[in-house]
């Protein structure tokens, strides 16, 4: 008798634990660290693989170039050199997520499992961000490109967050068939 | 009878579905032993699906010698063993083989999980448990469930407590499992504490099998196996073992003079 009890209490107990963990860890929707790599590897990033954003968008030379009158030209030309290079990185970067939003249909059209919802929230960030980067760049020609440096350098993580997404789709191919995609979309591609 | 046709149905059905998942895209080479039990329970529900539908065809008077009784229950037993497959095939992705992990728990673990074996043989063993037919087999049920909901909790804890990330296939087959366990293991005790819950046995135990199998199917739906367990390279373990030994003589030093 004090056995039944006993396990009726207990099993009990587990139920309620398995629903706890269930409802407590949800899957984050956090890619595999290979499938991002993977992506990484198939798909040429040039905007995003540009690492000196910070010194691009850096006013410290500028500053000291203004602050002798006799190198004010210098500073201008300088300001105009970075205002090109800044509004070039960003069209790369635009560039990097069209080409991830193309791998990403490319990966669906051939079959890699995804729902309407997540295609719908997929097209939303990518317009938002085209849309941000868009008002980034107009900012760079009408203000310079020194005056919202932080917010253009956290126009990279845009194309980070889509490449993340791109690569969460291939996650759901297995390891072994990444190699034959990569070969597709080199041949799409061309 | 006719609810419980139609769950029996059911049962096949899903399970069919949830095998033909695992065909599609050579999911099952991943998981070979969820197959393995897959295809157990599409045989053995099928074969009791077969023998339910002559029993109800038979004449009420000749239904005792029926073949129907005396498969479900043996088929109940197989199934309790081939259970442990799948509580193998969630510990092994969880703690695949080869990795730190696996090396440095599978010693421990293997020791609990003979011991809870013990127990759940010891508890099937009471002889107060040989009162009828049914209860052998519910004494069975409910140790060894409640063992394997023992054993699938212990994997989930453990792989928390090291910070290993679930796949939704590994998470939602295990969570569904347990769940289902456990909810047997309440059934089959509650069934023998008071026969005023035995109507209710018969569809809870059933039903609660139908959501796993839909849960299981969900799981299954993409495939989303667990992300690899990053470790670290020889040297750097080497560095942290030294920078960890010297911190404990420096410990030492300072408490000892």
């Amino acid at each position: 008798m004090i056995n039944l009890i006993l396990f009726t209490v207990l099993g009990l107990a587990l139920f309620g634990s398995f629903i706890f963990i269930g409802l407590r860890d949800s899957p984050k929707g956090l890619p595999d660290s290979s499938a991002v790599l993977a992506v990484g590897q198939i798909i040429n990033l040039e905007g995003s693989s540009f690492a000196n954003a910070r010194r691009l968008l850096d006013d410290t030379d500028y500053q000291v170039l203004c602050s002798n009158p006799d190198l004010r030209r210098l500073a201008e030309r300088l300001r105009h050199d970075r205002k090109q290079l800044a509004l070039t990185w960003l069209s790369l970067l635009q560039n990097d997520l069209l080409t991830l939003w193309r791998f990403r249909r490319f990966l669906i059209q051939r079959g890699v499992p995804s729902s309407l919802g997540e295609e719908l929230r997929t097209v939303q960030a990518l317009v938002l961000s085209l849309l941000l980067l868009k008002c980034i760049g107009l900012s760079i020609r009408t203000a310079g490109p020194f005056a919202l440096p932080r917010a253009t350098r956290q126009a990279g993580q845009l194309v980070d967050s889509m490449s993340k997404g791109a690569a969460l789709v291939l996650g759901r191919i297995p390891a072994a068939g990444w190699a034959e995609i990569e070969r597709s979309w080199v041949k799409s591609a061309a | 009878m006719v609810i419980s046709l139609l769950i029996c149905i059911a049962a096949v059905v899903l399970e069919v579905c949830t095998l033909l998942l695992l065909s599609r895209r050579s999911l099952w080479r991943a998981y070979p032993f969820l197959l393995a039990y897959v295809i157990w329970l599409v045989v053995g529900n099928s074969a009791i699906l077969v023998s339910f539908i002559s029993y109800l065809r038979m004449a009420p008077e000749v239904r005792a010698h029926s073949l129907y009784p005396s498969l479900y229950w043996h088929s109940d037993t197989l199934d309790v063993v081939l259970r442990f497959l799948l509580v193998w095939e969630i510990f092994h992705q969880t703690f695949p083989k080869g990795s730190g992990l696996n090396r440095s728990l599978s010693k421990g673990l293997g020791i609990t999980a003979f011991l809870l074996l013990v127990f759940a043989g010891a508890t099937f063993w009471g002889y107060q448990n040989y009162t009828s037919l049914r209860s052998v087999h519910l004494a069975l049920d409910r140790s060894f469930d409640f063992v394997q909901a023992v054993m699938i909790l212990g994997t989930l804890v453990m792989a928390r407590y090291y910070g290993v990330r679930f796949g939704r296939n590994v998470r939602g087959v295990a969570l569904a499992f347990g769940g289902w366990v456990s909810i047997s293991t309440v059934n089959s005790a509650m069934v023998d504490l008071t026969n005023s819950f035995l109507p209710y046995w018969y569809y809870l135990r059933p039903l609660s099998f139908l959501v796993m199998m839909v849960a299981w199917i969900w799981a299954l739906w993409v495939y989303e196996p667990n992300p690899p367990i990053l470790e670290s390279g020889t040297a750097e373990l080497n560095q942290w073992t030294e920078d960890w030994n010297r911190t404990v003589s420096a410990a030492r030093t300072i408490i000892r003079p």
